[in-house]
């Protein structure tokens, strides 16, 4: 079939809230689609407890997913490459090949993209060995594979420190957290790694240069207030400085009421209970259209 | 040991040139190189600019062959099927001192013939460029200025030189080179190779190869500039803007890519640190500049910053019983010649990628009459680039797709790139992340990377097992 009542694109934790309320609600003709192998998103590759009360991202998403209606079409694998005016949607897939779908409601799930070195003011070469705090994430999760250490993490949010106490428990040495702030950024349940691992956070201090022809060796950190540069030698570097809204497929669509964003792709969520409600209400509010005949 | 005619040292845009003309000729080349892959030094870093021709002066090898450069460029990059895209540009100035510059370049460029380049108010500058900051007191405009990918097209005339016979050894460096009774002996890494000609383009080495065999005439001095690159969704000027600044060689160049990116490339300012690295001063400088004369471009959305190095020519004199470089930058093309059947390219800069091609064929063909070589009648300039499926239609895509599923895989989200282009990058020779890149352009985009780079890594690791 090629045309849908609803399409959601992502199938993380906004994406499945919504396809299960606007089912629920009575909606017959669903598809979700999500570029990865699996449902779930970026839960998928979280580890660490506290999702829901204190499950892992990977049990959580099992208990979405228990009892998932069968009559939502999921295609997974699939890229949804463009969205047009004419509310069609270009899918890219290994099973479905390359084609196009029309709908009535789309409702945009796709979740957040991380802010990465280059769009930082910092100097230096590019070297290998600079991640995301996000893509060692998957990295460490999906791929079972670590980052060289010793390491020093650039930003002291949330994500930061789930991945430096990781990194430390999977035995590599985090030197360092650098956090711009005169205090550390992420929630107190999160922060309380910096104590039990020892991990060093030196706060009003940025990182300003990488260093490093073809390997990353170090990283230069500047502290505003003693106004003291340091060079930390180090093989991996994380940045977790901050994430935004992934809506890079409505660029230049202007606001159309047919679109529906929710979850991480309309503003970035640190507990993912905020992100199911949003779902939920994109969910009902695209089938309340619908009925209503827009 | 190797024999062989001729061997080129360094695969850079200037080395891969070389080897693709000597092609033209009954020659046997290897081409050495001693990263593991090809246009990874000066040639990954650059301006990506195909210049008209009118900074170059009159009379000059450098002026005729920029402007024969520049006219043959869409032929060239139609047989390399390589994007150019003729964006034409404008010199932009602000004041007496830039005025002055604009009308030498005017006058040079009517010298050396560039087509239809025009001195025009700054008024006019700004009809036809709405990106252009007000205060503009006139400008050079110049039709004929174009923007290509540099690794794109070297990589093309690598892979042009190679479909036409030339052997290529990566990971080989050179360290020592000596004269034979037949001509040279390489001394390298891997093996010797004895060879009747030698073509040095060693790019920043190429001052330290030619001394491997003789004495210093040229050396030379390095330099470094930035450059920010801003994410394909932003709005963009049309054109490729010179920014003339009142201060001599302080102003600051706009490009917008074949790829849809604002390039943005600071002047040039001294080493800082380790080659390729960038300072932060020269880089707030360059967003500063920017902000001032494209007021209109957002410069939250930069992606990437990435330094260059620059080598600078410098004759070598005698001071105090001592030879040392002169202190000033040579302005033409370097080509020396110590012995024969030895030439080296020494510190092309600038516009060194608009005439690789032009200085290939210089080369190949002084080779070629030295070593009396007959010209290759199969010699094929066509390359056939890896075929890309965000620049396909619906129904080739489609069906492209059916027949190969792996057209359907996405991989890079930001840049719509498959997993059969990857593999066919790999096929053609990428060995690391960022030769993937350098052939079909993966984490270019917004997440630079950050979300494909560890299944591309799988897909090369897969690769290599097969080879073993
Ligand atoms: C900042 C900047 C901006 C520029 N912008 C433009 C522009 O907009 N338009 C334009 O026309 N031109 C431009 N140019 C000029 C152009 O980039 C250069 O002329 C060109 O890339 C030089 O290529 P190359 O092959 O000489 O050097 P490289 O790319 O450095 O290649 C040399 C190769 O030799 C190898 N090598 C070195 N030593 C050895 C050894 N001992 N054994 C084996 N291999 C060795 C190196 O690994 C390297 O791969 C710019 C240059 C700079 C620096």
């Amino acid at each position: 079939m090629n045309y849908y009542e609803i399409v959601i694109v992502g199938a993380g934790a906004a994406g499945i809230a919504a396809a299960k309320s606007a089912y629920e609600a009575g909606c017959n003709s669903i598809l979700l689609i999500d570029r990865k192998k699996e449902m779930g998103g970026i839960l998928l590759q979280c580890a660490h407890r506290g999702f829901g009360s204190h499950l892992t991202g990977v049990e959580y998403t099992q208990k979405l997913l228990e009892q998932f209606p069968e009559k939502i079409q999921v295609l997974l694998d699939t890229t949804v490459l463009s969205i047009s005016p004419d509310r069609t949607v270009i899918l890219s897939g290994v099973a479905i090949g390359f084609r196009k779908v029309s709908f009535d409601q789309l409702i945009m799930a796709t979740g957040c993209l991380e802010i990465t070195l280059g769009s930082l003011p910092v100097a230096g070469t590019r070297p290998e060995g600079v991640y995301t705090a996000g893509q060692v994430q998957e990295m460490v999760n999906i791929y079972h594979q670590l980052p060289q250490g010793p390491v020093v993490i650039l930003g002291s949010g949330d994500l930061g420190l789930i991945m430096a106490k990781q990194l430390v428990l999977e035995g590599i040495e985090v030197l360092a957290m650098v956090e711009k702030k005169p205090k550390c950024g992420g929630m107190a349940r999160n922060q309380r790694c910096l104590s039990e691992y020892n991990i060093p956070l030196i706060c009003s201090a940025t990182v300003t240069k990488v260093l490093g022809e073809e390997y990353l060796t170090g990283v230069k950190v500047y502290n505003f207030h003693t106004e003291e540069e340091q060079v930390i030698p180090c093989k991996s570097l994380l940045v977790a400085v901050g994430l935004c809204p992934d809506q890079t497929l409505i660029y230049g669509l202007g606001t159309l009421n047919w679109i529906h964003l929710c979850g991480n792709c309309n503003v970035v969520h640190p507990m993912v209970d905020a992100v199911i409600l949003e779902g939920q209400k994109a969910g009902i509010t695209a089938w309340d259209k619908i009925q209503r005949g827009n | 040991m190797k024999v062989v005619d001729t061997v080129v040292i360094g695969g850079g845009v200037l080395g891969c040139f070389v080897a693709r003309n000597l092609m033209r000729w009954k020659i046997s080349v290897v081409l050495l190189e001693e990263k593991n892959d090809v246009c990874m030094g000066v040639t990954k870093a650059n301006t990506a600019i195909v210049y008209a021709g009118y900074d170059n002066q009159p009379g000059s090898l450098k002026a005729e062959m920029t402007v024969h450069g520049n006219e043959v460029f869409d032929t060239l990059c139609k047989d390399l099927e390589v994007p150019f895209l003729r964006r034409g540009s404008l010199m932009v100035g602000f004041g007496p001192q830039a005025d002055k510059v604009m009308q030498k370049k005017f006058n040079h460029g009517i010298r050396n013939n560039v087509p239809g380049l025009r001195l025009i108010s700054g008024k006019e500058a700004c009809e036809m460029e709405p990106h252009l900051a007000s205060g503009v007191t006139s400008a050079l405009y110049a039709p004929t200025t174009g923007t290509v990918n540099p690794w794109q097209l070297g990589i093309a005339a690598y892979e042009n030189a190679i479909q036409n016979g030339c052997d290529v050894w990566l990971k080989t460096k050179v360290i020592g080179i000596q004269k034979t009774e037949y001509g040279y002996a390489v001394e390298t890494t891997k093996e010797f190779i004895e060879c009747r000609a030698i073509l040095n383009c060693a790019g920043l080495s190429a001052d330290k190869i030619q001394e491997l065999l003789f004495p210093p005439t040229v050396r030379l001095i390095l330099d470094g500039s930035e450059f920010l690159v801003l994410d394909r969704h932003t709005a963009t000027p049309e054109h490729i803007i010179f920014h003339e600044s009142e201060e001599a060689g302080k102003g600051i160049t706009a490009v917008p890519t074949v790829e849809g990116n604002l390039l943005l490339a600071s002047s040039k300012r001294p080493m800082d640190g380790e080659y390729f690295s960038t300072s932060s001063k020269s880089m707030d400088r360059l967003r500063s500049i920017a902000a001032d004369i494209l007021p209109k471009v957002d410069l939250n959305q930069v992606i990437r910053s990435f330094g260059a190095v620059r080598p600078n020519p410098h004759w070598m004199v005698e001071k105090k019983g001592k030879l040392v470089p002169d202190g000033k930058s040579i302005g033409s093309f370097v080509i020396e010649n110590p012995a024969p059947g030895f030439y080296s390219l020494i510190g092309i800069k600038t516009p060194g990628l608009t005439c690789a091609d032009e200085l290939g064929k210089y080369l190949a063909d002084r080779t070629a009459e030295y070593l009396n070589a007959l010209p290759n009648r199969g010699f094929n300039p066509k390359r056939q680039a890896i075929r890309a499926v965000r620049k396909m239609n619906f129904e080739t895509r489609n069906s492209l797709v059916m027949r190969d599923p792996d057209y359907g895989d996405i991989v890079c989200q930001c840049e719509d790139i498959s997993k059969a282009e990857i593999l066919e990058a790999i096929r053609r020779g990428a060995t690391s992340i960022a030769g993937v890149k350098y052939r079909v352009g993966v984490g270019m985009g917004q997440c630079q990377g950050s979300r494909c780079s560890q299944i591309i890594s799988k897909l090369l690791e897969g690769a290599r097992h097969e080879l073993l």
